[in-house]
């Protein structure tokens, strides 16, 4: 087979999310194309935990439908996780014999799994490692026996893992390993589980959004971050706090999400490119300086690894409910750039272009991330960044120093920015209204002119070519709009749709505001109906576009609470079903 | 850095005319910061000042230096983010009782612990001025105002007891009612090589009570210095500060005599020390490769 999910679900002991991030990594250096999510209870240690590991042959998008294969240590753990953890009457289930459940008694309800496997695992780990600890281990035998994937490198990353503790427990592990593999061959498998061959081992990057996000943004020169932890950004400062020192830079965990921010404008005021992150809530407190870094026109760029919400909602869990929030929250008249990544590697090209973006315009740059893309592990091709343009601001000519004017009207509203240090070029920077000056001023023929400036200088971002992702058949009448992870999914609906010969485009948005109007309605103009999916209770960029534009009114909302995936197999139903009334009410 | 012996007064003062009330305290502290910026001689573009919201945060732009007029109670978290992205900056913070130890209170602490080079210029006049004569948390207690018409029932924080509790390395006070005494001890404050605290008592002559006007100051002013008071001795100089509110002491309550490193400085180290294991930017992406 060329694409399999594997789901897993034990307590925090059970170690299901390492034998998860073993599997990747395996499969990562085999040359297969693999995807790794991990989900936990709210416990800080224990608790349940799960993941779901995908590999395939071909490039992926998402972390894919129902399980291929589920793995049960217990089955309360297991069923804490719902619908993340989605079988069906394809899925091959292997669960702890211990349990002591029968296997015509699984609780999964009216669900009827094409294989069931009762594995006593708890035992076999103790027989062969003599402990429970390394049930991951045997777990990871089974799999490479029954998925056929090479024992040689899984068994080195045993020993990559588990080096530092010595070699007691490599063994431990090691046989642990082996017997799990005697297992799976002397029980082999009804249901073909064996995967293809990857096309070629060629290498890949293996890593998170998170931490491709903290890498990006050193590759963008950044040298300031100023942070306060909150789930599931903290990766980001945590990442840089080990880098940014080499490229001269500076991490400082402030005593609060407003201080975060603060610091960031500060240093970005000092000429330096800056960053913050964080989430919902943290985002919540930033709101004020936002709109500071706004009206000093300072580049500034802040990451908001979206959960579920209001207030602490579901911190471990992603929603894309902060769309309002981070187009509109701030008082005052204010036009935002708002990006979101629509996978891992994406996260790096959309940080870079955050950077540039807040750099060109001389703006808060807002990264809408979520906690999916933020904390899967993803395979991506090498990115060739020789290819990448960096920019920087536009600083004052020694000429402009003369007798400069830090707002000085100029065609495209953009002015040249000095930093203090710069002799010539010092002014006031404010949050109070200014004149080109920067003397503060309370006219409203200022204040108009000057929000005229600040609004104009962001227009040709809407032509922007990296505005959108379009794929498909462009002539279809049937159209699909989705953003962030969800975009991920809708690529992969796109796959299944052209499988079946359903002509469908889809259209992925990767500057969400200011709208990109123009890219719309021409990719609009001939579709009849479609879907705008969404993982929140309101779906907000359709209520956005339907501000913005006028939509065919065949064109919905699909969109539903975070913490429920949005299978492709579900969207293609409801597109495929859409597709049929349309064409009902024509004829 | 650049080093002028000769740059007067007046190269500090620019063109803005100050929206203050005739009689403000707040003339006198920025006429007493222009004196301490030339005898320190640094050039203006050399020197950042930073400020919050209230009559006192719009001091920056009476300055020739770079300025930024932030939002209430946030100067001191973006001062120190333009400190650490550029150490050699002279970093001036300002603001009003209300912006320092009300709305920005909880960024004291934490800009004293950590301890960077920065001065902080805290304007004392017991009263929201700028949005016309509210509580202020210097109140004294049972002060009437338009927000504690019956009397305020809390009492007030001591600003100088707080920061000193938490550690920091200068703290002075002065009134514009003593000139040379309020330019002298901004000096010595940003000549302290860390955080450094200036608490000046400066008269609201709109909102303000009268025993908190200059001339009252004036009566009233005590010098630290003629009391004999040992700048070194840290214990002395907390049971000095608990009488904030009731004695109007001046000049520095407390001086380091052993600064120790600021953190601007221990960033500097350690750029300097990990820059030497930095693999080019371009290359960032392969410590993620596999296979």
């Amino acid at each position: 087979m060329r694409d399999i999910v594997i789901g897993m679900a034990g307590s925090g002991g059970d170690g299901i999310v390492s034998a998860g991030e073993s599997l990747i990594a395996a499969a990562a250096s085999l040359g297969f194309h693999a995807m790794m999510t991990k989900s936990f209870g709210p416990q800080i240690r224990g608790g349940e935990s799960s993941c779901r590991v995908r590999l395939s042959t071909r490039e992926l998008h998402s972390s894919g439908g129902a399980l291929g294969v589920a793995i049960a240590l217990n089955w309360e753990d297991f069923l804490k996780f719902g619908s993340e953890l989605r079988c069906d009457d394809a899925t091959v289930v292997i669960y702890e014999a211990k349990t002591g459940v029968l296997p015509e008694h699984i609780p999964l309800g009216n669900i009827k799994p094409r294989e069931i496997m009762a594995v006593p695992l708890a035992e076999l780990t103790k027989q062969s490692a003599g402990t429970e600890k390394a049930k991951n281990s045997l777990v990871l035998g089974l799999l490479s026996g029954w998925l056929g994937l090479s024992q040689d490198t899984l068994r080195k990353g045993i020993q990559r893992r588990y080096g530092k503790k010595g070699e007691e427990i490599v063994n431990g592990n090691l046989r642990a390993f082996e017997a799990g593999r005697q297992y799976a061959d002397a029980h082999p498998s009804q249901t073909p589980l064996r995967l293809d061959a990857p096309a070629a081992a060629t290498t890949k990057i293996l890593t998170d959004g998170n931490d491709i996000t903290a890498a990006a943004a050193i590759f963008a020169g950044c040298q300031f971050f100023g942070g306060y932890p909150i789930t599931p950004s903290s990766e980001v400062m945590q990442f840089l706090g080990k880098e940014i020192w080499k490229y001269g830079g500076a991490v400082l965990q402030a005593e609060d999400e407003i201080a975060g921010i603060g610091t960031a404008v500060g240093a970005s005021f000092g000429g330096k490119k800056a960053m913050t992150a964080t989430s919902g809530p943290g985002m919540s407190l930033k709101t004020e300086i936002l709109g500071l870094a706004t009206i000093a026109e300072l580049p500034l760029v802040v990451v908001n690894v979206q959960r579920g919400g209001p207030s602490t909602g579901l911190p471990t869990k992603p929603e894309q409910s902060d769309l309002y929030q981070a187009c509109f929250s701030a008082h005052g008249d204010v036009l935002r750039p708002v990006l979101a990544p629509t996978s891992v590697a994406d996260s790096f090209h959309c940080t870079v272009d955050a950077f540039n973006i807040a750099e060109r315009y001389q703006t808060p740059v807002i990264i809408l991330s979520d906690q999916e893309i933020a904390q899967r592990k993803e395979t991506c091709d090498p990115i060739d960044t020789s290819k990448l343009v960096v920019e920087d601001r536009k600083r004052p000519t020694p000429e402009q120093l003369e007798k400069y004017t830090r707002f000085a009207a100029s065609p495209d509203g953009i002015s040249p920015i000095s930093h203090p240090g710069m002799k010539g070029g010092a002014y006031l920077a404010a949050g109070i209204e200014h004149t080109e000056s920067g003397a503060p001023s309370a006219s409203g023929a200022v204040h108009a002119r000057m929000n005229d400036k600040r609004f104009n200088k962001l227009l040709p971002l809407e032509s922007w070519s990296g505005a959108v992702t379009v794929a498909g058949d462009a002539g279809a009448d049937l159209a699909l709009i989705a953003w962030g992870s969800i975009g991920g999914v809708a690529l992969e609906v796109l796959d299944l749709a052209q499988a079946e010969g359903l002509r469908l485009k889809v259209l992925v948005p990767r500057l969400l505001y200011p709208v990109p109007k123009e890219v719309y309605r021409s990719f609009l103009r001939n579709v009849n109906s479609g879907l705008v999916v969404e993982q929140s209770h309101q779906g907000q960029l359709y209520k956005i576009l339907r501000m913005e534009l006028d939509l065919p009114k065949g064109l919905v909302s699909y969109c539903r609470s975070g913490a429920n995936p949005i299978q492709p197999s579900e969207v293609l139903a409801k597109l495929k079903a859409l597709s049929a009334d349309a064409r009902r009410s024509l004829s | 850095m650049t080093a002028l012996a000769t740059l007067p007064p007046a190269q500090f003062k620019s063109e803005l005319k100050p929206i203050w009330c005739p009689g403000c305290g707040d003339y006198g502290v920025v006429q007493a910061i222009y004196r301490a910026l030339s005898a320190i001689g640094r050039p203006p573009h050399e020197i950042a000042f930073i400020s919050g919201i209230g009559c006192s945060s719009r001091i920056p732009g009476y300055t020739t230096a770079y300025g930024f007029n932030t939002v209430h109670g946030r100067a001191l978290p973006i001062a120190q983010g333009l400190k650490l992205a550029n150490p050699d900056l002279l970093v001036l913070v300002a603001g009003g009782d209300g912006d320092g130890f009300s709305i920005g209170g909880g960024h004291v602490p934490h800009a004293i612990r950590r301890n960077l080079d920065l001065t902080y210029i805290v304007m004392d006049n017991q009263v929201y001025g700028l949005t016309k004569g509210q509580l202020s948390p210097t109140s004294p207690k049972g002060l009437k105002t338009v927000t504690s018409a019956y009397g305020s029932l809390e009492s007030p924080i001591n600003p100088l007891l707080q920061v000193l509790s938490c550690g920091a390395g200068f703290v002075a006070q002065s009134t514009p009612a003593d000139m040379p005494g309020l330019a002298a001890v901004i000096e010595e404050a940003i000549r302290y090589p860390g955080f450094s605290f200036v608490n000046v008592q400066s008269p609201c002559v709109t909102f303000g009570e009268e025993d908190q006007q200059v001339k009252a100051h004036k009566g009233r002013m005590q010098s630290l210095a003629s009391k004999g008071h040992d700048p070194a001795d840290y214990l002395k100089a907390l049971e000095l500060a608990t009488h904030y509110g009731v004695e109007l002491y001046t000049g520095v309550f407390y001086r380091n005599p052993n600064p120790p490193a600021t953190y601007d400085a221990q960033v500097r180290e350690r750029q300097a020390e990990l820059q030497k294991t930095a693999v080019p930017r371009e290359r960032i992406l392969e410590m993620f490769q596999k296979g």
